[in-house]
């Protein structure tokens, strides 16, 4: 495998993002994928979107294809939640408590999930289909380590971004050194 | 009163009750008017507030509005399925959720837009004219998640409206629009009681058109045709006219949700009636009506009655006033028990009434009454005797005596004018007590003038009645136990005979009288040719001046002859009038008036002027007569009569010795001192001085003695009757002795034959004159007489010597 044999060469990719105004983002995520190859993947596990004081917790979740996430309801009145995303359209009825059976996110995309009778929650889970992704920090910088040489396609996105807006994406080449690059969104700021 | 004049003036009770209602009236009118402008200042300093009130009640319903479509967008929005629908892009299930929604809540247009407002689905068939719109809204409900405007889209106002739909986050917008429709109207009508009417233009220029009212359509479309460009003062009402009334209006312009870059344009116009506002409410308006109705007959009946108060009084006095007028002082006043003016009023009219009624009697005392003798006076005497006139019956006569007293004047003048009175007063009683039979009437006429009325009687009667009279007067008047004598001149005429009516008896008795006091032989009874105070004599004197201007006046001489020789010595000068229709006038029938009206003087002096010609003429004849001319009473008077005799014969060249002045015994009477210093002068002139007339007054041979007199003209009444009257003859024989005692030459007149004239000559008389020897003749003639005398003369001689 070519990838393999370039470990030794692995580099760290760190992305500053900030907002058209140059306002770090916090909470960006942001994944390489190969433009050519297919890095194999695994599910992760143990994945919890929480709700608490009707909010999800968290409210941006970056899982791997394939991992199951489960919905552990901490609030004491119900949630009805769901998603009509393309990526992964479901619905947990009114329920309390951790339904039986977590919900598995088997497609790449960013699902929205949303809650039927409460409706400032909402939460992102993006499935990515790429071992190499990251989240900003509170500077906005994030930083995806071992990266191997090679080509790949740099994709931002933030919650802050429309709906229909699945963030920003650019070449991004590896040669074996550390990359430094900058990204810039068009967040519509603080969500009502 | 003319007619002209109005009722109320004609009437204090009219005018009281016109003044009442008329101040009532104004008073009730002031009222009226004062609340009638009170409740519309009223009106247009709330109305204002009012109409803005409405518009801020019409924002809220059109909020109230708004927010019923953005629930009813939301229920939309958050409904799960039609999310679902949405994020999986069912268009069918979209649209037939959005045509379900919309039709909950009334809206005619619902769609759904993407989350960058793309136009998704609708139910609307033409979506793409709600994009202007929905680019204005987009903005907004970014912003705040919500978003309402006004529209206007074909002419039709729209609420619309725009919300987010969320899963969880915006995926889409749903657009809601319905129409404003009446409902909008009536919701405000019922809220505020305003109306509302929206109107609205899509360009500027256009005319305005009525979306929706609460209004009549007329009264709508007559507000919508004001003239609305102008920018208004959003605070203030506006007031138009519209059919007639006026209307209040708040104007708002409605921000349309999209740019209306053509002037499409949306008005509010909240109104309201400022009439109606204004118009007193009926029940008070009725209420005033009927206050005012009942107060007009309480105060008509009060004041009629106080009218009453007032004018029936003021109507009785009238009435008592027209009675005092109608000469009825006996009815007593009414009202005077009252104790305000209407009383005092009638208390003065009484008073009145009683001195009015005094002051009659006395008027009528003194009108009827002479206050000296109590006697009845001229007007009474003059209403008894017309009053006898008309009660007589046929063959009756009525006979009036009239006397007046001789020489009352001296009496006054020796004895005082007490005394003069005293001897009024007792012949009046005189009369009453010695003449009057019952019915008959002793009334004193003037000064010393009386008259007495028999009913019924004739001219015998009468003149029995007079002489009874004089007899009484025969017995001195004693007053103050001193004894009066005087004698009175008595007329008498009756009536049929004398006079047709009253008037006319009273002067035919006084004519009679003057003639009997002329004659001084006893009373006289009328005689129609004796008339001197006839109605001729109004003419008389007319005729008298003229007859000296036309020389109808001739002087007449009648020789006076030497009784011894029989020779001419003299002639006396009569006056004559040549009266152009009425003949030769007797001087009876002129001088007696002439003396009255003072017009003697004239005479007096043209006789003397034209005997002084005369005499030239007959001194050139070989006739130097001296001429004898008659002075009247007047003349004595007169004190300048002996300078103007002086100038008149210097004038003509004449001695005054060529005349002889002859008075009359009457005319020294009346005023002798005053006579005497005439006749003084006059003889001192050198005129000869002749009484004439002697015997026929009452001159006391002392009296005599004292005048300046030359000659006695013994009176022809004693002359006439010497022959058979023995007395007459005696009186003569000794009124001869007694002036030749005192020097005197006498003349006799009136001699009518050759006997008296000798027997004059035989008692010595100097002087005669008479129809005898001549009568009055023109002066031409005397030179002819004189021959013809002369001739007579010696042939009587002649014959008289061949006799003896």
């Amino acid at each position: 495998m070519a990838l393999g044999g370039t470990c030794v060469h692995a580099a760290t990719v760190s992305v500053q993002v900030a907002d058209r105004g140059g306002k770090p983002l916090a909470e960006a995520v942001v994944m390489l994928v190969p433009v050519s190859a297919h890095l194999p993947v695994r599910p992760m596990g143990g994945v919890e979107i929480a709700q608490s004081h009707r909010q999800f917790s968290p409210r941006v979740t970056v899982v791997t294809v394939g991992t199951s996430v489960s919905f552990p309801n901490l609030d004491t009145v119900r949630h009805h939640v769901y998603s009509f995303s393309p990526v992964k359209s479901f619905e947990l009825k009114l329920y309390a408590g951790v339904p039986a059976t977590p919900v598995v996110f088997d497609k790449p995309g960013i699902a929205t999930l949303g809650c039927n009778i409460h409706d400032a929650m909402v939460a992102w889970v993006v499935v990515v289909d790429t071992p190499l992704f990251a989240r900003s920090g509170a500077g906005g910088k994030a930083e995806i380590d071992a990266v191997p040489a090679g080509d790949y396609e740099l994709r931002v996105w933030h919650s802050g971004l429309p709906e229909s807006n699945t963030g920003v994406s650019m070449p991004l080449t590896v040669a074996g050194a550390d990359v430094q690059t900058r990204a810039s969104l068009a967040t519509l700021g603080p969500r009502k | 009163m003319s007619p002209r004049t109005r009722w109320w003036q004609r009437s204090i009770g009219g005018r009281i009750v016109l003044i009442s209602l008329g101040l009532l009236l104004t008073v009730q009118l002031a009222s009226f008017v004062a609340l009638r402008s009170s409740l519309s200042e009223h009106a247009h300093r709330v109305l204002p507030n009012q109409l803005k009130a409405g518009e801020r009640v019409l924002q809220n319903l059109l909020d109230r509005r708004a927010q019923t479509l953005i629930s009813g967008a939301r229920l939309l929005a958050a409904d799960y399925g039609f999310r679902e629908a949405v994020s999986s892009n069912d268009t069918e299930t979209i649209v037939s959720v959005l045509a379900n929604h919309g039709a909950r809540i009334g809206a005619t247009e619902t769609a759904l837009l993407s989350g960058d407002f793309k136009l998704r689905a609708s139910t609307d068939d033409e979506p793409l004219s709600l994009l202007p719109l929905v680019e204005r809204l987009a903005a907004q409900a970014i912003d705040s998640g919500q978003a309402s405007a006004l529209a206007l889209r074909s002419g039709q106002p729209y609420q619309a409206v725009l919300v987010p739909v969320k899963a969880p986050v915006v995926v889409g917008w749903v657009l809601m629009a319905f129409p404003l429709d009446q409902q909008l109207a009536t919701d405000l009508k019922s809220l505020s009681g305003l109306d509302l009417t929206l109107i609205s233009r899509p360009a500027r220029r256009e005319p305005w058109s009525v979306n929706l009212t609460s209004l009549d359509a007329a009264r709508a479309a007559s507000l919508a045709g004001q003239s609305w460009n102008e920018p208004r003062d959003a605070a203030a009402m506006t007031s138009v006219a519209v059919l007639g009334e006026e209307i209040g209006v708040h104007d708002t312009m409605l921000r349309l949700g999209h740019e209306s870059d053509g002037g499409a344009s949306v008005r509010a116009l909240v109104s309201l009636s400022v009439d109606e506002a204004v118009r007193l409410p009926h029940d008070l308006l009725l209420a005033l009506i009927a206050i005012t109705l009942v107060a007009i007959v309480v105060f008509a009946l009060g004041s009629i009655f106080t009218a009453r108060r007032v004018t029936t009084p003021l109507r009785n006095l009238a009435d008592a006033a027209e009675r005092l007028g109608g000469g009825d002082y006996v009815t007593p006043m009414t009202g005077m028990q009252r104790h305000d003016e209407i009383g005092e009023l009638s208390q003065s009219f009484e008073r009145m009434r009683h001195s009015i009624a005094a002051d009659q009697a006395q008027i009528m005392k003194l009108a009827y009454w002479d206050p000296l003798t109590g006697l009845p006076n001229r007007a009474r005497f003059r209403d008894d005797v017309q009053h006898a006139i008309g009660q007589a019956r046929p063959g009756d006569a009525v006979v009036v005596v009239m006397l007046d007293l001789n020489r009352f004047k001296h009496v006054n003048d020796a004895l005082g004018y007490p005394m003069g009175d005293l001897l009024l007063v007792a012949v009046g009683e005189r009369l009453t007590r010695q003449v009057m039979r019952d019915g008959d009437v002793v009334a004193r006429l003037s000064g010393d003038e009386f008259a007495v009325l028999l009913r019924s009687g004739d001219a015998a009667l009468g003149l029995a009645v007079a002489e009874r009279i004089e007899e009484s007067f025969a017995a001195p008047f004693v007053l103050e136990e001193q004894p009066v004598d005087i004698g009175a001149a008595v007329g008498v005429a009756c009536w049929p005979l004398h006079a047709d009516d009253g008037d006319a008896l009273l002067n035919r008795a006084e004519v009679a009288m003057y003639a009997a006091k002329h004659r001084g032989n006893g009373a006289q009874l009328y005689d129609p040719s004796s008339e001197l105070a006839s109605a001729r004599t109004l003419s008389l004197m007319t005729e008298l001046r003229h007859a000296v201007d036309a020389c109808e006046l001739r002087l007449y001489l009648q020789p006076k002859l030497a009784l011894d020789t029989g020779q001419l010595i003299g002639a006396e000068a009569l006056l004559r009038w040549q009266h152009p229709e009425r003949g030769m006038v007797p001087p009876s029938h002129f001088i007696p008036f002439a003396e009255q009206t003072g017009f003697i003087h004239t005479l007096t002096l043209w006789v003397l002027e034209e005997a002084a010609r005369h005499w030239h003429v007959l001194n050139e004849e070989g006739m130097p007569l001296p001429l004898s001319i008659n002075l009247s009473t007047r003349d004595l008077l007169d004190q300048n009569l002996p300078q103007k005799f002086e100038a008149l014969l210097s004038r003509r060249k004449v001695a005054a010795s060529a005349f002889c002045l002859e008075i009359t015994e009457s005319a020294m009477m009346d005023e002798p001192q005053r006579a005497l210093a005439t006749l003084d002068r006059l003889s001192a002139m050198g005129f000869t001085l002749s009484i004439d007339d002697f015997g026929t007054g009452y001159s006391s041979l002392a009296y005599l003695k004292r005048l300046p007199v030359n000659e006695l003209k013994i009176d022809q009444s004693f002359v006439r009757n010497m022959q058979t009257d023995a007395d007459d003859a005696t009186i003569v024989r000794s009124t001869i002795d007694l002036a030749h005692n005192l020097g005197i030459t006498v003349v006799a007149e009136g001699v009518e034959n050759g006997q008296v004239w000798n027997m004059l000559r035989d008692l010595d008389c100097d002087h005669a004159q008479g129809f005898h020897m001549g009568r009055p003749m023109p002066v031409t003639e005397l030179s002819t007489w004189s021959t013809s005398w002369a001739s007579a003369r010696r042939a009587k001689a002649l014959d008289s010597a061949l006799l003896h």
